[in-house]
């Protein structure tokens, strides 16, 4: 086995026995699974509502992925933009004598099994929710996996590789790219006025001839068209035209001389990606690949002393973000609360779950997001904060009020639109609002604790199990509590015990995390 | 042998090296020199085959950017970046293969042994300190017993007893004929090792000294005396000296 070979082969194993040591992945699993099982199944009552329950449906569906995955492949691989590398690779790949195609090809290849799993969940929807016989699916499979990989491979061994082309004839490839995007707008446009806006429209317009015969895009649709929808004479043509392509192709991009000029353009990008996987690791989401982050200018009166530099000094730095606190975190609580709202008025209630849904929904996005390494955990990392004169626990305040303010105004996102459309009663809105607030809280300080206590001595692995343990014996208690409220006095007491046991947890929680603030080796 | 020949690179508009020329034959040490922003990365990175640039760069006679001349040549960076996902042991695996040279495990062993890695040779790239970083980064370089090696600032983060085996290593690798080039600031830490400097500023290559020419000079003398830093540094320590005496005698 070659050097790329082996390294690939090393890091994947070690990537899963890295993967199988941490409790989380095993959650991460369940959920995947989940939805691996159930989404075909919600697809499948979706595709019978719209009437695409056929392999013509499935059809249509990749049809709208190929117009969106192929000019955008073959943008990034122009702008040397699509593949990832790491700067290890820059430190050990890049000077050794493999031969860059090989080393392009390795960066390639680390996308296949992402690829794979998508592949096997569309098998998975075609049996499930269009009804295509198995074969045809096989086929598909192997169409997708080999051919199509060889083929977009190849594109991209001569787009990113070629140094031959200057940087001024890449350019008119990506004005090629989106002039082919142009042509598909354009007969939809032809679409749109000869038959109006409607479902049919869009049914015919991903099924026309004329779609089929857009160069390189058209082709591969001709493909899946010819697969699953029977032999016509367009899709026939459509799909020699693609086999042509494949075959000029693969010839000219092994042929293609590479001395590696394209490891510059790798490097910017390599120094890019680790920035933001860094950026990210910190609890930063706005970070974003290939674009730099800009400040505005800014201002903040500085009240105080002591702790409080940490608050205005955090304040100053939204304040200099384009979106202020506001992130991702937002913008799902955001949807959620609409999705609840407009769920409940569509369906008519949720029946015995409609006072539980917004706390559940909440419980959910709070696991997704909130976590240790939010931008109060830099501050952790910081000398500076340990050299701060006042108190630890003054300093974890500080450190996390921003933290708490923009988890107050997620909970409100997501609870005020379903509160509004189920006519709670304002105590009880107040009481999910907390709710959301405490959780949030919990699950921070859980994992701070977690750290101070066993963070030294079982690392990242029995710190998560620890957390575990934390958090849901918190939570056990908080249940309790609804139940017993909901046993007694009804919801509003369900809600007030479910929240003051959540509290007096993350109180407990909070003075043991600040321990974390009095040194820097803790 | 390392030939670098009128190399020229540009970023954009700004041009970091401008028709940069200098050979180190076998067997010999050579320093890069030059204060920040010199253009020193731009030739150690030109030379490792990670830029793009104009004029010719050749590695025992072949062009650098070939596989050929890759096979002899090998690249310690100032700033190690290992491989999360690998251990010690199998980056050493991986290099091997990659640049297709049969080693022994007493080799190996052997190497560890130098750089007190025997203990760490099962531990990921992700779970070593800076310096254990820079004691692998060597390592691979090492095992690859190339002909000639590019260390850009191999001193930093390594422990007394590292940069005393490094400094071993480096003559030992002269002695059997390889060519060395190093790239730091670090003067006093090449005082022993080097045969031919290049002071670099601004782009240029402003002096080139061999041990032989210049057997009773300073190399940081020499150094601040080319690019005349020395000079910036005692005119603004007497007006640091000046100011502060100007401070202590209005405080009177």
């Amino acid at each position: 086995m070659g050097a790329i070979g082996y390294l690939y082969r090393r890091t994947l194993v070690n990537r899963i026995k890295m993967a199988l040591r941490r409790p989380i992945t095993y959650f991460y699993i369940v959920v995947i699974l989940f939805y691996i099982v159930v989404m075909p199944f919600s697809i499948k009552v979706w595709t019978e509502q719209f009437s695409i329950d056929s392999p013509e449906g499935l059809t249509g569906v990749l049809t709208v992925f190929a117009f969106w995955l192929v000019p955008g492949n073959l943008i990034a691989f122009a702008k040397r933009k699509g593949l990832v590398y790491r700067n290890s690779d820059v430190h050990f790949l890049f000077p050794s004598p493999v031969s860059p195609k090989r080393v392009l090809v390795y960066a390639y290849l680390r996308m296949l099994p992402s690829q794979i799993l998508i592949n096997l969940f569309v098998i998975f929807c075609g049996l499930a929710a269009f009804h295509v016989p198995g074969w045809k699916l096989a086929v598909w499979f192997l169409f997708s996996v080999l051919l199509e990989n060889v083929l977009e491979g190849s594109i991209m061994l001569l787009l990113y590789g070629t140094e031959r082309l200057t940087e001024r004839q890449r350019s008119w490839i990506i004005r090629g790219a989106y002039g082919l995007v142009g042509v598909l707008a354009f007969i939809a446009i032809g679409y749109y006025l000869r038959e109006g806006l409607s479902f049919q429209t869009v049914r015919h317009f991903l099924h026309s001839d004329a779609v089929q015969l857009v160069p390189l895009i058209g082709w591969y649709i001709s493909v899946i068209h010819l697969l699953f929808g029977g032999v016509t004479v367009v899709n026939t043509v459509g799909s020699l035209l693609y086999l042509g392509l494949f075959a000029v192709l693969v010839a000219a991009a092994l042929r293609m001389k590479c001395t590696g000029a394209y490891y510059e353009d790798a490097i910017k990008f390599a120094e890019d990606y680790e920035e933001v996987l860094a950026s990210r690791r910190q609890g930063n989401t706005d970070k974003r690949l290939g674009k730099k982050r800009k400040f505005g200018k800014a201002s903040v009166r500085w009240k105080g002393a002591g702790a409080k530099a940490i608050f205005y000094r955090q304040l100053l730095e939204y304040k200099k973000n384009k979106y202020f606190f506001f992130d991702l975190s937002t913008a799902f609580a955001l949807a959620a609360g609409v999705g609840i709202a407009w769920l409940y008025v569509r369906e008519g209630g949720f029946g015995e779950f409609t006072p539980f849904i917004i706390p559940a929904v909440s419980a959910y996005l709070i696991f997704i997001f909130t976590a240790m390494n939010g931008k109060w955990a830099k501050e952790l990392a910081s000398p500076y904060t340990y050299l701060i004169p006042d108190s630890a626990f003054a300093k974890l305040v500080n450190a996390t009020a921003i933290q708490h303010i923009q988890s107050v105004v997620n909970a409100v996102f997501i609870t005020v639109p379903g509160a509004v459309v189920m006519e709670m009663s304002p105590s009880l809105a107040l009481l999910c609002i907390l709710g959301y607030v405490a959780l949030s809280a919990n699950k921070l300080y859980a994992l701070a604790v977690a750290e101070i206590v066993v963070g030294g001595t079982l690392g990242i692995v029995g710190r998560q199990l620890f957390q575990m343990f934390l958090q849901g014996i918190a939570i056990m208690v908080a249940l309790f509590g609804a139940m017993l409220g909901m046993m007694t006095a009804g919801l509003e007491l369900a809600y007030l015990l479910m929240v003051v046991a959540l509290l007096l947890f993350t109180a407990a929680f909070m003075v043991v995390a600040s321990l974390n603030f009095d040194k820097l080796e803790s | 042998m390392l030939e670098v020949i009128n190399l020229t690179k540009k970023y954009a508009k700004t041009l970091a090296v401008d028709q940069v020329g200098f050979t180190v034959p076998d067997g010999r040490v050579g320093i890069l020199l030059g204060p920040n922003g010199a253009g020193k990365s731009t030739v150690i990175k030109s030379i490792a085959g990670l830029l793009r640039y104009q004029g010719t760069i050749r590695i025992q006679g072949k062009d650098s950017r070939t596989v050929e001349a890759k096979r002899h040549f090998a690249y310690v960076p100032e700033l190690p970046c290992l491989y999360d996902a690998l251990t010690v042991r199998e980056h050493m695996e991986f290099i091997t293969r990659a640049y297709g040279v049969k080693v022994s495990e007493e080799e190996i062993g052997e190497l560890f042994e130098r750089f007190e890695l025997t203990d760490k040779q099962d531990k990921l790239g992700n779970e070593l300190s800076k310096g254990m970083m820079q004691k692998v980064s060597i390592c691979c370089a090492l095992i690859t017993s190339p002909d000639v090696i590019l260390l850009d600032e191999p001193m930093v983060g390594l422990d007394p007893a590292a940069i005393k085996e490094l400094k071993t290593v480096i003559l030992e690798l002269r002695d059997k004929g390889c060519t060395v080039l190093i790239s730091t600031h670090m003067l006093e830490m090449v005082k022993e090792l080097w045969d031919v400097t290049f002071v670099m500023d601004k782009g240029h290559i402003l002096g080139t000294y061999t041990r032989e020419d210049v057997a009773n000079e300073d190399l940081e003398e020499l150094f601040f005396a080319v690019t005349g830093q020395g000079e910036k540094s005692a005119e603004s320590r007497k007006a640091q000296s000046a100011a502060e005496q100007d401070s202590a005698e209005s405080g009177r």
